[in-house]
């Protein structure tokens, strides 16, 4: 099995592949996650705001992310008038995935926020739009920044389950490796998987840690906590234990 | 237009009946899920419990539980069925089973970590064992997180299991990648909207179950206004 | 009873939580600990029922080290009212109540209809019983965990800051609630708080404890005012020191001088002193001012408010502070059924004090 391994990334076509396949990969997963985020900023305020829009918007987001990717990766063509396999429909399917799945976090940090501390910048002057960019958003990083690792891993394993329909990035290594009935590149497949998915959760950690320099590193009294369990429409308690 | 021939793919029963029909598809691909939730389950709410419990282990538990939500399904499946066999059930339940582990394994741990300080201050007080603690107190409290959280499993499950007709076993994935092949449209994006529809119903009738299994009291609790304890 | 010698608590961080503690906590009395944050109070009082493990000492309940038992059979018997509370909130009240009763395997039945006699001694409507604790105010809250603590009937309470989150108003009916029950019950209570006036209010023992957990002084309240051990607890006690301690003296002896009244209802003459306005069963409901006219009937709306009313034989503190917060400077004193009984001066409780002094 090593011996196996070491001729097949010895092979310097086989990296050539890979890593292509790996950027292809953080493209597919990484692009839909920061649309999906900018989209779900001003629905998730707007459920926030307006207690109509609430029920509605957190409905559909429900029902939305519930369906199957692989579902909306066939479904979305005919309507955006794309192939399956265009990147377009891959990474707005993903985008919409990764929307639906935001919405109740935006929504449940907004709604955490101290009513105290949104009273002081209005008094002090801070117009609405300003006071969402330089107070609101600020504050709500923290709920927001676990759901965005849910989203980033969730997107991440979307995009190599989707080589199942022929989606590009590592994926496909584990469909040639089966169809071939080789085991490196399904093995090289898992590990950079693994390994992607690491970088891009540290790397939102930092960004977290970056945004938020008010809070207490770990190590504090904090808690180990899990990512939340999917998207916090299924647990009871709402964010009461999202914060990671 | 193109809507309209997946209605009729749809509508026709031809379709649904016979051993490839999609009633036989369904019935297998709720197969895999289930068993595959349940064993996932067996595994990991014990597991999430105990750690959740007495807070040991915790940082190796759940980080590992993470770090699993990063394994590629489809890769796990691939590899394991090379090595076991192809049409074997194993490496897809197998598979499927370690993508159910970290959504259940953190709704029950969360789900005991989410109880009151002070209420588990008081049941050890009033004389409780620790099992009784366990079971009488922190369970009970902790099922809106933990039913949550397999809840979420399911979902994932359902929408995952199509990998199985990929090695060759049955369930939804079959219409899905046969369609794919001979590129019949309507039927891929049939069976597509048969799984949507299916995870949709599930996820349905789980929440109404999350809704009955929840303690009448804690239901209560969230939704009077500040009611807390 | 409940004895502490020389009882340690060292936290595997260094910090030593309680240090030496030896103290005898009377059998059916209430021995209050008090002290600032840090002073070991609730860390003593979580070794009882072994909620904390001592690092050296022993802690004996009636002759029993409380080592040799089974911690959760030894809490069993052991009554534990926390801060929050800490009511299950996916049980009724009444099952919450019925706890320990269930644990220690009584009946379904029975231990429900233990529980529903227990939330009458506490004050609370049978229909609450029904209710789930996150639909109760936090008052409420806190009589069904007395209530729950109560349920097996144990000999010893513990009582770890219970009234400390409730508004002050709240919480002056929870100590009353509790002194009756008290008075009722008898039990051996160990009651922790940082408020030395609740202790005072509360304790027929009071342990004052210092920062680094050492016991700085342990009397009946009235000796804590009044000789105070060192600088540290006279501190502590606070201000109005002096004013306080008369909560302790006995007001015998002190003259009740006959007081103008006029009736609520009937016609009132112009007075020439102060009267008190009376109602149909002599209780005082506020005082007329000299020189005024009334048109027609007395009404409340002419009378001036009253001040605190002094209780025929209550205690000197009360007297003085009915004197004092009186219009006219006559306290209002009434007799046990709340009819006017006499007025009393401020000069002469202070003579009545200065001659128990002369005496002792």
């Amino acid at each position: 099995m090593i011996d196996d391994l070491i001729d097949y990334l010895g092979n310097p076509r086989n990296r050539e592949t890979v890593r292509e396949l790996l950027l292809v990969h953080a493209r597919l997963s990484l692009v839909p996650l920061v649309l999906g985020l900018l989209a779900a900023l001003p629905v998730g305020w707007a459920a926030h705001r307006f207690r109509v829009a609430r029920a509605l918007v957190l409905g559909a987001s429900n029902v939305l992310y519930t369906v199957p990717s692989l579902a909306l990766f066939v479904i979305l063509p005919p309507v955006l008038g794309t192939k399956i396999l265009d990147e377009l429909n891959v990474v707005v399917a993903l985008a919409l995935y990764t929307a639906a799945l935001l919405v109740r976090p935006v929504a449940d940090a907004l709604d955490a926020l101290p009513a105290h501390v949104l009273a002081a910048a209005t008094a002090v002057g801070y117009r609405p739009l300003r006071r969402f960019l330089t107070v609101e958003l600020p504050l709500a990083v923290p709920v927001l920044a676990a759901g965005v690792r849910v989203a980033s891993v969730s997107n991440i394993s979307l995009v190599s389950v989707g080589a199942l329909i022929g989606v590009g990035g590592l994926g496909q290594l584990f469909t040639e490796g089966f169809q071939s009935a080789y085991n490196p590149p399904i093995v090289v497949g898992i590990v950079f998987t693994l390994a992607l998915a690491l970088v891009v959760d540290l790397l939102l950690v930092a960004a977290r840690r970056l945004l938020t320099p008010w809070l207490p590193r770990r190590g504090r009294g904090q808690r180990v906590r899990p990512l939340p369990a999917g998207v916090d429409v299924r647990g009871a308690t709402g964010s009461a234990g999202g914060a990671a | 237009m193109i809507f309209s021939s997946v209605v009729e793919w749809l509508a026709d029963p031809a379709n649904w009946t016979g051993t490839g029909g999609l009633l036989r598809r369904i019935a297998e691909h709720l197969r895999y899920t289930v068993v595959a939730v349940l064993g996932a389950a067996a595994f990991a709410v014990p597991l999430g419990l105990a750690v959740g419990h007495t807070g040991r282990g915790a940082t190796v538990v759940v980080g590992a539980a993470n770090a699993m939500r990063a394994l590629p399904t489809l890769g796990v499946i691939t590899l394991l069925s090379l090595q076991l066999g192809i049409l074997e059930v194993g490496p897809v339940l197998l598979g499927l089973g370690i993508l159910a582990v970290p959504p259940i394994l953190a709704g029950a741990y969360a789900g005991v970590q989410s109880v009151d300080p002070a209420v588990v201050d008081a049941a050890a007080g009033v004389g409780m064992t620790s099992w009784q603690r366990l079971w009488r107190v922190e369970v009970p409290i902790a099922m809106p997180l933990l039913l949550g959280g397999l809840r979420g499993a399911v979902l994932q499950v359902v929408a995952t299991a199509t990998v199985a007709a990929y090695v060759g076993l049955g369930g939804l994935g079959r219409p899905l990648l046969d369609g794919l092949r001979v590129t019949d449209y309507p039927q891929v994006a049939g069976a597509a909207v048969v799984v949507a529809g299916l995870a949709l119903l599930l996820d349905l009738g789980l929440a109404a179950v999350q809704r009955s299994l929840v303690p009448r009291g804690l239901r209560l609790a969230s939704r009077t206004v500040g009611g807390a304890a | 009873m409940i004895e502490f010698r020389a009882v340690t608590k060292r936290f595997p961080d260094g910090t030593v939580a309680v240090d030496q503690l030896s103290l005898t906590a009377a059998s059916g009395k209430i021995t209050v600990l008090v002290g600032p944050s840090g002073c070991g109070k609730t860390t003593s009082l979580r070794m009882i029922n072994r909620m904390v493990e001592p690092s050296g000492g022993t802690i004996v309940i009636d002759d029993l080290d409380v080592r040799s038992a089974d911690p959760p059979r030894l809490r069993r018997g052991i009554g534990y009212v926390i801060q929050q509370a800490g009511l299950f909130p996916h049980r009724s009240v009444l099952d919450n109540v019925a706890t320990v009763p269930l644990l220690i395997g009584w009946g379904r039945r029975r231990a429900r209809a233990r529980a529903a006699e227990l939330l009458e001694l506490v004050g609370l409507p049978a229909a609450m019983g029904a209710r789930y604790p996150g639909q109760l105010s936090g008052g409420q809250q806190q009589r069904v965990g007395v209530a729950r603590a109560l349920a097996a009937d144990p000999p010893v309470l513990l009582m770890d800051e219970p009234f400390s989150a409730v508004d002050p108003v709240v919480r002056e009916g929870l100590q009353d609630e509790l002194l009756r029950l008290q008075s009722e019950l008898g039990k051996t209570v160990v009651f922790v708080t940082h408020d030395i006036d609740e202790a005072i209010k509360l304790g027929d023992a009071v342990a004052v404890l210092r920062e680094g957990g050492r016991l700085a002084q342990f009397a009946p309240p009235a000796e804590l005012l009044a000789e105070p051990a060192d600088e540290f607890v006279a501190e502590f006690v606070g201000r109005d020191r002096g004013y306080r301690r008369l909560s302790f003296v006995d007001s015998g002896g002190l003259a009740l001088h006959p007081l103008p009244t006029v009736t609520i209802g009937q016609p009132a003459p112009r007075q020439q002193h102060w009267a008190v306005a009376v109602d149909g069963s002599s209780r005082p409901r506020g005082w007329l001012a000299p020189g005024v006219t009334v048109d027609g009937p007395l009404a409340e709306g002419a009378l001036r408010p009253g001040g605190s009313l002094y209780t025929k034989g209550g205690s000197l503190r009360g007297a003085l502070d009915a004197a004092l917060s009186s219009p006219s400077g006559y306290g209002v004193a009434v007799d046990a059924g709340g009819a006017l009984a006499g007025g009393v001066l401020a000069d002469e409780v202070l003579a009545l004090l200065r001659s128990h002094r002369g005496a002792s």
